[in-house]
């Protein structure tokens, strides 16, 4: 048991010094810190922001509930990080097992001591790590913006909000890692993911067409739905359960995947 | 400590291995020789737990390879046909990785990296990224990952492909120098590697092992194929019934075949075995009023024991094709 954590730890600070290393992981993290900068700022402040908006109405007396601009300013940022992170995190997580096929390095993992479980559990905790290290200095602006909030706001609530948002991440980079160990190309892998995961996206809508109880199951498989009631502040444990269940799944399908590689392969 | 049995591999319908069989004694290196493509990667991938075998059984060290895969893979070092390197990491950083995947205990983990590293020659590019490296540079290193976790069986597919010739021997050292502590299985397609480091052959041809000897008994089987060769000036013909009548002699071949006089010819005789009929032959021709240009004796190399097992067996099978069809 020691032995297998200690796997998962080298594989896991191994994995996380690649993305460190990786020109490309940079390009991402740029790319998402400026479009999540962008968003927050023109979600905030900009001539559609959230404080022109109530300005607005009060100037023009318009009778409206209070709006509570620091709750809707996270609702609303989140909500567009969670559809950034969709076209995102594919490009993290595509070469996860097509670099290692493609290189040959997946013959030294096989040959190690190492289960395939243990292999993808490391990548998978390198990689979510990673993305969790793209998301701490959000949490620095947001933390800045949200503390002239009067009344202030409950910590718990932009906290459970962002795990909420690396939880999702992780769900999509375990389908993301399944994907990658089916081939030895990394572009496609990254095609394939945002496909899948595009398609997970908008299952309810898809489930609200077809109706029934097959709409009805296809509805609780949507990770928007639970995302978002994560993000408003609903701990909500089947959102929990449903995020385990595709962390889990996309572990099992690396696992058995890698697994079927050796009995396929010339 | 190896242990091979009947070993198969089919891939779809295409039978890659068929019953390979041989053993390795601990400390020892075995030369596993075969041209290209006659199934000397798969052997190794299935010893070291890459593939499963189709039938038959491989035990390393008394664990068999793929009931018990985790036990094997914690005794085996590997080396794969191509080169299992992380580019954007450093030599030392790699190996590190390696150690601790291969369960090194955490307290031994600089020692074994050092002295892998020492023993590969790469102690002055240890800080420097694989990428940078060069091809030779890149081979050692993946020769210092199979053997960092200092495991009882190594297994190195093609060690000194892409090495140039001083890189060759200095890993052909390293791996004589680990024989004795470790057991080794190398294969190869070059000869004379196994006759400079290897304790014994074992030649596979169209997946089946055609020969496990030592490299100097495979050497003296052939030896009663040495002969004669001569370069003669003359028409030979006249020669052939007295040279074959000679004491000694068991056959004789001139080439080419109808000679004009005053062209040359080539003479070869392959003796009865422990026969010296030298000065009688060169006599002889003389006395038949041919001039011998150059006469040599021909001894097999390895090469020759190769080739003969290698293409009899295919002659063998071609003609069993031929009489089905």
């Amino acid at each position: 048991m020691r032995l297998i954590v200690s796997n998962i730890i080298a594989i896991f600070r191994k994995e996380l010094q690649s993305y460190f290393a990786s020109p490309l992981a940079y390009l991402v993290a740029a790319v998402f810190w400026l479009i999540s900068g962008f968003f927050f700022v023109s979600i905030l402040l900009g001539p559609d922001g959230i404080i022109q908006q109530v300005a607005q109405k009060e100037q023009m007396g318009v009778p409206s509930p209070p709006v509570d601009v620091a709750y809707r300013l996270l609702q609303f940022f989140l909500g567009v990080m969670g559809a950034l992170v969709l076209f995102l995190l594919p490009i993290l997580s595509m070469g996860l097992y097509a670099e290692e096929r493609k290189r040959g390095t997946l013959e030294l993992l096989a040959t190690s001591p190492v289960t395939n479980w243990a292999v993808a559990l490391g990548k998978l905790l390198g990689v979510v790590v990673f993305f969790t290290a793209m998301v701490i200095p959000l949490l620095i602006y947001e933390a800045i913006a949200l503390s002239a909030a009067n009344p202030p706001i409950d910590p718990g609530v932009p906290l459970l909000a962002h795990a909420g948002l690396i939880l999702l991440a992780a769900a999509i980079l375990s389908l993301g890692m399944f994907v990658s160990s089916l081939t030895d190309s990394s572009i496609l892998a990254a095609i394939l993911t945002f496909a899948l995961v595009l398609f997970l996206w908008v299952t309810d809508l898809i489930a609200s067409r077809v109706g029934g109880p097959l709409g009805e199951a296809l509805a609780h498989l949507s990770l928007l739905s639970s995302y978002n009631n994560l993000v408003q502040g609903v701990l909500d444990t089947s959102s929990l359960v449903l995020f385990a269940s595709y962390i889990f799944l996309g572990l099992f399908l690396t696992a058995q995947s890698i697994d079927s590689l050796r009995f396929t392969r010339r | 400590m190896i242990e091979v049995e009947r070993l198969n591999k089919v891939f779809g319908s295409t039978p890659v291995i068929q019953d390979v069989a041989f053993t390795v004694e601990a400390g020892e290196i075995l030369g596993f020789l075969g041209p290209n493509g006659a199934g000397k990667t798969t052997t190794m991938r299935i010893l070291a737990g890459y593939l499963p075998a189709t039938s038959g059984t491989a035990r390393i060290a008394g664990y068999d390879v793929h009931e018990d895969s985790l036990a094997v893979r914690h005794r085996i070092g590997y080396l794969p046909e191509n080169p299992p390197l992380y580019l954007d990491m450093t030599v030392e950083g790699f190996l590190y990785f390696v150690a601790r995947l291969k369960g090194v205990a955490a307290g031994s983990l600089a020692e074994k990296v050092t002295s892998a590293i020492k023993r590969c020659n790469l102690t002055e590019k240890r800080k420097v990224l694989i990428r940078k490296l060069s091809k030779g540079y890149r081979q050692r290193v993946s020769i210092a990952q199979a053997i960092v976790h200092d495991p009882p069986a190594i297994i190195l597919d093609e060690p000194t492909i892409g090495l140039d010739p001083r890189q060759i021997i200095e890993v052909r050292n390293l791996i004589k120098s680990l024989a004795g502590e470790h057991t080794i299985i190398l294969s190869t397609h070059i000869l004379p590697e196994v006759s400079m480091t290897c304790d014994r052959v074992a030649i596979i041809s169209s997946g089946k092992v055609v020969a496990t000897n030592t490299p100097e008994n495979l050497r003296a089987q052939l030896e009663s194929t040495s002969g004669y060769e001569m370069e003669v000036e003359g028409n030979p013909r006249k020669a052939q019934s007295m040279l074959e009548n000679l004491r000694g002699v068991s056959s004789v071949e001139i080439s080419p075949n109808g000679t004009q006089s005053g062209e040359r010819a080539f003479i070869r005789i392959i003796p009865v075995p422990g026969a010296e009929p030298g000065h009688e032959l060169a006599a002889t021709l003389i006395d038949a009023g041919l001039g011998l240009y150059e006469m040599r004796r021909t001894r097999p190399t390895l090469e020759d024991v190769f080739l003969e097992l290698t293409t009899t067996e295919s002659a063998v099978t071609g003609e069993k094709q031929a009489m089905e069809e």
